[in-house]
């Protein structure tokens, strides 16, 4: 049975989505004829027609809006952002339209707006960028990152069926290079639930999206030298499982919090605010963060890399949270 | 200055609509000035309607010309000065005034304040201050027309001041780009706020956009509620036919300030008492009254069933209750009931 | 009959106190609306503060020289006729301590405070003293009836904290419960709270290192040393400011002169060209050469610089005096000196007594400029570089010269950055415009 890359997933949720609800239909530049700048579209506008596969002009506003509008008439819009860092233009649209009509006046807007975040691929400032928090931050809003191919299915087809916009951050590093089996049947991963990648008893490390990877390096590493960690996937930011954070932490009394995103107002500041209220005292060593730091993300190979998140900061940080 | 000039004076000859069309619409620009009289006026000064209050003197032929004759099916997305679509939309007065004065029972629950309101049963939809968005979203909602091959029709209100936004411009081109079956009306009252026209953009009208983004674009005399019926009519027929989206500048002023908190000083006078000579709802009374459509007891009448009917809604909507603190924390999500 | 009170206005969204410097009426004197009454002195700006109505002053309540809070009530003004009150106590002096230290930790041992950034190794809080665990630890304890500092000294994690894999074997192992009546241990956590800066500082924790040492007294010179460097810095408000100067023409200047100097006997090096420039600047600015005697500035006539002298046992500064009656060959040759007996320890008492400013030389090693502490009771103290050469702009074009670096400390309470930089620029024009 063949595996089914991470991209392929998400094409695969959105075609079942569309086959099987014809309210469903994406929208984006360069969805139709040209299939997708990272080909997440490929052969759906010869399969569902050009009033279901629109190509639109370069307007992340007009977009989202367009999206809203339709949403508000009971279709399932999903908006492509051609790359996520380009949401910022759809911004005013999706937190003050999109985010409060159910509050304001019970108006739900049911849509997905996707795109490819995060670096590791030499894209410099406006290709790589991790700009979930912006949303995380609007209440209103519901906000997912997969790291999975099986999560990357179950939750676009979550997020299209769910009532509430969604945003959905794909990592576009794991498009081709994580594969996995696949159920052939309908399934779906519940917004809101977080999974655990690696069961453990020494460290929790809690993460999402391509970061997993680098946890579960490092936890084979640090695994010989007798060190267990334990790997929490975030899945979901907003709503985020809370209830799965404070669990690990109570089981194995100290975190480490790793994220892609940079530092301040990143997702860990707000988990090490909540673990530090709820289960001060299972802990029995400070909450530690890995984070990018507070900097645009850097094209020149040394300085992305020396941006990005690496296994030997886990491992490091791992060793001093055991030794203390 | 551009102010004083009308770019079109009524159109004779036109057919007339139907005569309890005609009534409609002198009853429902009556109406909705003295809705909005009592609450900028009256219950504003008297505490007891708080936050901002914007009103549409003046404007009251633009929303009500253009609506009087759409479909139920059809779809409004109003702006501010819009009072007399929510009202022909069948918003009752009990539900407006119940929202400008906070209470649960407004339209929006107490989450939103004055003209901030919507309602999908009704085909209304709720804007956001951030004017200009509702134009991407109007595209949006007649791109779902076309896709389903719904013959509905949307109208898409926003003032001069809105289309300086970017938001404003990608709206328009989506909607011209995909010809969708959506009418975009502009309610050019010739001052944002303290901005006159000359500085909020350097084409001589609205509608001269129209031309950029590939639509037709009409203008017409704001003040004169048959002209505005007459044009948006034909846009709404062109769209319903799929022909694509219209583009409609109506010529009118503000007559008030930008809110009950502004006393327009930066205005010159003399536009006021010009366009104080071409009000809409005095002007239409004189063109009805001269053809015997309507006589002066008859309108006197008309004046006091609404003044009554405001009445029972104020004394109704200020004894409905507060929402709860915790009604905060509800509807920020789907929940199931 | 009417009274209006005067009070200490705010004179700045940051302020909030004031000093009275001089009343310019006194009690019995009639004044007028508007019409000036006293002048203070805060923060940022001395000010005239004028009346708010015309009478007489009937009483005033604070006195020159103090200092109180925005919106006392200083005065009053009355009609005239009523009597003056009895002499009101003085305002109270505020509080000028920093706002209070944060409360030791809970008895009971501290932990670090959770969500602390990445170290690369846990910080020791000074607050710490006995028994390190964490809230979990602390948890477990409290749950099982467990004195924490049974395991005093046996906790396995970074600066022996308690761990818990450590309380957790102790119960494992049967460790005993602890009986109801015992208090928790103080941990010194309540001992540390609410330090003032006018008290005496907390004395250092004990220390604490766990490697092999050798232990050795200080000699008398050391311990006077130590004293005088920690009394200075606590007197004196130090800052110190830099000049890099062009050394060209004082090195063209000492290469001339050498050979005629060598032959009276008089080895020159640049320093007496320091002391010399610093003799004319301190002429020019007097305040530099004085000192602070509780609220009143002793300017000194005698200019006596003080040079440092680094000896294997110590450091001590031989005074020259009246530096400024001095020329450059008379400099050179009290420079030496100094320096040779200094290193031969035949220095008097009086050749170290009544220095009104020091010259440092923290360059000797190479080094590129010092930060000195002032010698007290001086007000200011000179620290040389190292001359290196170095390019540098001159003419929009790069040459190469040998630079220094000079640095200034000086005693900010009576003297401003502005008089220093001064003080300094005349040094180094004096220096670079060096006639041979």
């Amino acid at each position: 049975m063949a595996l089914t890359t991470y991209v392929e997933a998400i094409r695969q949720g959105i075609w079942e989505e569309m086959e099987k609800d014809e309210r469903v239909f994406v929208l984006g530049e360069d969805v139709g004829i040209y299939g997708g700048a990272f080909k997440v579209t490929a052969g759906m506008l010869e399969r569902f027609g050009e009033w279901r596969i629109i190509d639109t002009p370069i307007s992340e506003s007009g977009i989202v809006g367009a999206a809203i509008g339709a949403a508000l008439m009971g279709m399932r819009p999903v908006a492509e952002m051609q790359f996520a860092d380009f949401i910022s233009c759809a911004f005013d649209q999706i937190t003050n339209f999109a985010a409060k009509c159910r509050y304001r006046w019970g108006a739900g807007v049911p849509i997905v707006v996707r795109g490819p975040s995060g670096g590791g691929v030499h894209g410099g400032p406006f290709h790589s960028q991790n700009p979930e928090m912006y949303f995380v931050h609007t209440p209103g809003l519901k906000v997912v990152c997969p790291a999975t191919a099986y999560d990357a299915k179950g939750l676009i087809k979550a997020a299209i069926r769910d009532p509430d916009p969604v945003i959905y951050f794909e990592h576009k590093f794991l498009y081709r290079r994580v594969k996995e089996d696949l159920p052939a049947d309908d399934f779906v991963v519940p917004i809101g639930k977080a999974a655990i990648r690696r069961l453990g008893t020494d460290i929790t490390v809690v993460t999402y999206g391509a970061m997993l990877y680098i946890a579960l390096d490092a936890a084979k590493e640090l695994e010989k030298e007798g060190i267990d960690l334990e790997v929490l996937d975030l899945r979901s930011l907003l709503p985020f499982d809370k209830e799965a954070v404070i669990e690990s932490v109570k089981k194995t009394n100290k975190v480490i919090l790793l994220h892609e995103d940079t530092q301040i107002g990143g997702f860990a500041g707000e988990l090490a605010a909540i673990i530090s209220e709820e289960a001060f005292e299972y802990l029995d060593g400070p909450i530690r963060r890995i984070t990018a730091p507070d900097t645009p993300v850097p094209y020149s190979p040394p300085l992305e890399e020396f941006f990005l998140p690496k296994v030997s900061d886990v491992v490091r940080v791992a060793h001093e949270l055991y030794a203390y | 200055m551009k102010s004083n000039i009308l770019a079109r004076d009524a159109v004779p000859p036109i057919t007339l609509p139907p005569a309890k069309t005609i009534l409609d619409m002198l009853y429902y620009m009556k109406l909705t000035r003295e809705l909005e009289f009592r609450i900028e006026r009256k219950l504003y000064r008297q505490g007891k309607i708080v936050g901002g209050v914007y009103v549409g003197r003046g404007q009251e032929a633009i929303a009500v010309g253009s609506c009087i004759e759409l479909r139920q099916d059809d779809v409004v997305c109003p702006s501010h000065r819009d009072m007399g679509a929510f009202l022909i939309r069948g918003m009752t007065l009990r539900t407006i005034l119940a929202q400008y004065m906070a209470r649960k029972t407004g339209a929006s629950k107490g989450r939103e304040g004055n003209m901030h309101m919507g309602d999908l049963s009704k085909n209304l939809i709720a804007f956001v201050s951030m004017l200009g968005d509702n134009v991407p979203v109007a595209a949006g909602i007649g791109l779902s027309f076309k896709m389903r091959g719904q013959d509905r029709v949307a109208l898409c209100f926003f003032g001069d001041g809105a289309t300086s936004r970017g938001d404003w411009h990608e709206g328009i081109n989506m909607a011209s780009v995909f010809k969708v079956p959506v009418v975009f009306i502009c309610n050019n009252n010739q001052y944002a706020y303290s901005t006159p026209l000359e500085r909020q953009m350097a084409v001589e009208n609205v509608a001269d956009r129209a031309q950029a983004y590939g639509l037709p674009g009409e203008i017409v005399d704001g003040n004169d509620i048959l002209a505005v019926w007459d044009a948006s009519t034909r846009a709404i027929e062109t769209a319903r036919a799929g022909k694509g989206p219209t583009l409609i500048e109506c010529k009118t002023f503000r007559m008030t300030g930008h809110s009950a908190h502004d006393d327009a000083g930066y205005v010159p006078p003399e536009l006021f008492e010009f366009w104080e000579e071409r009000d809409p709802i005095n002007r239409f009374e004189q063109f009805l009254t001269e053809r015997g459509l309507i006589s002066k007891p008859g309108i006197d009448d008309m004046q006091q069933r609404i003044s009554h009917e405001i009445d029972e809604a104020i004394l109704a909507a200020e004894k409905d209750p507060f929402p709860e603190p915790g009604d905060c924390l509800k509807d920020v999500y789907y929940e199931e009931t | 009959m009417a009274e209006t009170k005067v009070i200490m206005p705010q004179m700045g969204e940051s302020i909030f106190e004031g000093t009275i410097t001089k009343w310019l009426k006194k009690k019995g004197d009639r004044i007028e609306r508007d019409e000036a009454l006293f002048e203070i002195s805060t923060d940022k700006i001395d000010s005239e503060i004028p009346s708010p109505a015309s009478g007489v002053v009937q009483d005033i309540l604070v006195k020159e020289g103090q200092t109180v809070q925005i919106n006392t009530v200083v005065a009053v003004i009355g009609d005239g006729s009523a009597k003056p009150a009895a002499e009101a106590p003085p305002a109270k002096e505020p509080a000028q301590e920093a706002p209070k230290m944060k409360e030791g930790p809970a008895p009971g041992g501290g932990g670090p405070v959770p969500g602390v950034e990445e170290e690369t190794e846990a910080e020791e809080s000074p607050l710490d003293e006995g028994v390190r665990s964490s809230p979990l630890v602390r948890r477990i304890a409290k749950e099982r009836g467990i004195d924490v500092s049974a395991l005093a000294g046996k906790g396995t994690g970074i600066n022996g904290r308690i761990t818990k894999r450590d309380i957790l074997s102790y119960i494992e192992q049967g460790g005993k419960a602890a009986q109801p009546s015992v208090s928790p241990p103080q941990s010194g956590g309540a001992a540390r709270s609410a330090g003032l800066v006018n008290q005496t500082p907390p004395s250092p924790p004990p220390m604490k290192f766990t490697g092999e040492v050798e232990r050795v007294p200080l000699t008398a010179m050391r311990k006077a040393i130590a004293e005088h460097m920690v009394m200075s810095r606590k007197t004196s408000a130090h800052v110190t400011t830099l000049f890099e100067v062009d050394c060209s023409h004082i090195v063209k200047a000492k290469e001339k002169q050498q050979a005629e100097f060598q032959r009276s006997g008089v080895k020159l090096t640049v320093t007496p060209f320091f002391v010399q420039a610093a003799a004319n600047a301190l002429k020019r600015f007097p305040v530099v050469n004085s000192s602070l005697d509780g609220d009143t500035v002793v300017y000194k006539r005698p200019i006596n610089i003080g040079i440092a002298v680094n000896l294997e046992w110590g450091l001590i500064v031989p005074v020259i005096k009246n530096a400024d009656e001095k020329n450059l060959f008379g400099l050179a040759k009290a420079v030496n000196d100094i320096g040779e007996r200094a290193r031969n320890k035949k220095l008097t008492p009086e050749d170290v007594k009544d220095g009104t400013f020091t010259i440092t030389n923290p360059g000797q090693y190479g080094g590129l400029a010092g930060t000195p502490i002032i010698n007290q009771p001086q007000v200011a103290i000179m620290g040389m570089g190292g001359i290196k050469k170095r390019a540098v702009v001159i003419d929009d074009a790069i040459a190469i010269r040998p630079m220094i670096m000079l640095s200034l400390s000086f005693d900010h309470r009576v003297i401003d950055g502005a008089v220093a930089d001064q003080f300094m620029a005349d040094i180094q024009k004096q220096l670079e415009n060096w006639q041979s």
